[in-house]
């Protein structure tokens, strides 16, 4: 695959070709307040001197909150409530610049959830298939970074079409997928170059100083009833609020709820985040709660990263390593602690 | 009192107790396994009680625990953590006989967000004492006066010394704060119904509706809270500015006249959000018309649970 820089000089140009003219839609890391966040932004806003974004880059194909179809109550027109489907042949294509390898890999385990041989969801797979998603790889990992813990790398290809790296205060870029070489070469400011040697270095130094496997051996081979009554649940779970910061802001979580919402002239059915920490995810319309107490909640986040996950998706881990939950728990339950303990 | 001799004091008063069956269980803090961070820690036995420790990173208030815990705990516990408590009991979701509060002369919790606005660089490792907080990263350190970056409330707490109502005492006495003067808020109320309601939606415009600032109070003990309710269902779960804005704006009603203004909302908000704008224009009203500061008073209630046949507001009568 063709490998390109992109001089220091030359950024501010080749961002602004990144939307192709205005055909796609730049996402890319910016401030927004006092936090990182992957959004969209003008080319002179995008910075890339960071660890990762506050958030992940999630909200890109699933939104915290989608309108997913409405109706109308206008009886004097032909089809009134009756539910039409929202924003599926008008969306823009995005281009992800700047994504970090271990969140375009947790996008690839959410793309299994939401396309995979039993169903396809329509509003992902359009936000998500007709994207460009160009990473930057990371050449100083943040303190809670632990990508390489659970199968990933700093330098990590999986999910994207193009992997950048900062060089001499501009870029280098490796093309990943045939798209994305067709995409990059006619851009502003895009000259071909080599530089899959100097990546395949950084790399290696990069991995050198992070943290070595988690050793999830027991967890993979272990039946999942005994994982499940293990005793150390309990004790993690006494100071668990239920809160559902670990969810919302993990990359892999994927589960929603789906709501109506309706008023005099119509009515939207939409998809919220929602989040196996609170007690109204799991309650029976009988009142029935298969999931009774903190116990229960916090361990199914756990079983589904490290164990369900995995189970479904040939090994592959649902935790990649992005350190957002462990540095966002208001009560430091440390996913890496949690392993080890599955681990036994 | 430096650290070492607070965290020793702890686990010694921590042993004592379980050893005396004063307690079942001591909820107090240990060391976090990223930097800056401590974890809420339960201990049950002796080895238990080596790893409790005090420190300047504390987020939650400890008293959030308390309503799950049947049993006796004892609760090692900051001057809000320590009110808390007491307001649970005086709400009768716990009873007096199974709390010990140990109480420990806190001189401020720092704020994370506001270090990170401070030394944005990476931070691998952390130390501190009472006064200092040494962060370093790849290729540098620095160090941070600890109170240039105390949380917000820290600065006017009215109970860094939880003497009155604590069970024992863990340190020397530090020395008062004066109150918080409320001065921004009369600013506030100077301004037009649409200036506020503008002021009051942008502080909530990035709530990712997690509700960590509810399930970290030691207030919002309901069994189901109003935004969990679906018969009827009160409440929108989408980002619409108005069911976000209804969350807030009924939890902070719901916590007037109750909120120690521990801080514990604000500290555990992904988003930062400044939580405690909404609860401090309470608590200021609820202290100006009834002289009541909630926490401080093992028989007094909030003046919002109590009805009194004398009550000068004609609605009531």
């Amino acid at each position: 695959m063709a490998e390109y820089i992109v001089k220091e000089n030359a950024l501010r140009n080749f961002f602004q070709a990144l939307t192709e003219g205005g055909q796609r839609t730049l996402l890319a890391p910016a401030k927004v307040g006092d936090k990182l966040q992957m959004v969209e932004c003008e080319a002179d806003k995008i910075t890339l001197d960071f660890a990762n974004t506050h958030q992940s880059p999630k909200s890109a194909f699933f939104p915290q909150t989608q309108k997913l179809m409405a109706f109308h109550k206008d009886t004097s027109k032909s089809d009134p409530f009756v539910y039409k489907p929202l924003g599926l042949d008008n969306m823009k294509p995005t281009v992800l610049f700047g994504i970090r390898p271990c969140d375009a890999k947790g996008l690839v385990v959410a793309d299994k959830v939401f396309q995979n041989n039993r169903f396809t969801d329509p509003y992902w797979k359009t936000a998500y298939e007709s994207s460009i998603k160009i990473g930057l790889a990371c050449t100083a990992p943040g303190p809670n970074c632990f990508c390489t813990g659970v199968g990933g790398s700093p330098f990590s290809e999986t999910g994207l079409d193009a992997l950048a790296y900062v060089k001499d205060g501009g870029l280098a870029i490796k093309a990943i997928t045939a798209d994305a070489e067709e995409f990059l070469k006619g851009l502003s400011g895009v000259e071909a170059a080599e530089v899959a040697g100097e990546m395949a270095e950084l790399k290696k130094a990069v991995e050198a100083k992070m943290p070595g496997p988690i050793d999830m051996a027991k967890v993979a081979s272990g039946e999942i009833l005994d994982i499940f009554n293990q005793p150390h649940w309990k004790d993690t779970a006494d100071r668990c609020l239920n809160c559902g910061t670990c969810t919302f802001v993990c990359p892999t979580c994927h589960c929603f709820d789906i709501q109506d919402e309706q008023n005099e002239k119509g009515g939207v059915r939409m998809r919220n985040w929602d989040t196996c920490m609170s007690w109204i995810y799991t309650v029976h319309g009988t009142g029935h709660n298969p999931r009774p107490t903190k116990t229960e909640r916090m361990r199914q986040r756990f079983m589904h990263k490290l164990k369900y996950i995995p189970m479904k998706q040939d090994g592959d881990c649902g935790c990649i390593g992005c350190g957002r939950c462990v540095t966002l728990c208001p009560v430091n339950i440390d996913i890496r602690e949690v392993a080890k303990q599955m681990n036994g | 009192m430096s650290l070492p001799e607070i965290n020793t004091k702890i686990q010694e008063t921590a042993k004592r107790l379980l050893k005396e069956g004063k307690a079942e269980v001591v909820i107090g803090y240990r060391q976090g396994t990223a930097p800056m961070t401590v974890a809420p820690h339960f201990a049950r036995t002796e080895d238990d009680c080596n790893q409790l420790v005090w420190s300047n990173f504390a987020k939650i208030n400890l008293a959030t625990y308390l309503p799950k815990f049947p049993g006796k705990v004892a609760l090692i516990a900051k001057g809000c953590d320590a009110r808390s408590a007491v307001g649970q009991v005086v709400e009768s979701q716990i009873a007096r006989e199974n709390l010990y509060i140990v109480g420990v002369a806190c001189n401020g919790m720092v704020d994370v967000e506001l270090i990170q606005a401070k030394e944005p660089r990476p931070v691998f490792t952390a130390e501190e004492d009472m006064a200092t907080i040494k962060l370093s990263g790849e290729g540098w350190s620095t160090s941070l006066t600890k109170d240039d970056v105390l949380r917000r409330a820290c600065k006017t707490c009215v109970c860094r010394t939880p003497k009155d109502i604590a069970d024992e005492l863990i340190g020397a006495e530090t020395p008062a704060l004066s109150p918080d003067d409320y001065a921004d808020l009369k600013a506030l109320a100077a301004k037009s119904p649409e200036e506020k309601m503008a002021y009051f939606k942008g502080l909530v415009k990035d709530c990712l509706r997690c509700y960590a600032c509810r399930n970290a109070c030691p207030l919002c003990y309901c069994p189901v809270c109003f935004v969990d309710e679906t018969r009827p269902q009160w409440l929108g779960k989408s980002q619409d500015e108005m069911d976000t804005f209804t969350f807030h704006i009924l939890r902070a009603f719901h916590c007037s006249g109750r909120c120690t203004s521990c801080g514990s909302c604000e500290a555990v908000c992904p988003m930062d959000i400044k939580l405690r704008e909404f609860n401090r224009i309470l608590e200021e009203e609820v202290q100006r018309d009834w002289q009541y500061v909630p926490g401080l008073n093992w028989e007094q209630k909030p003046p919002l649970t109590t009805y009194r046949p004398d009550d000068e507001a004609e609605f009531i009568k």
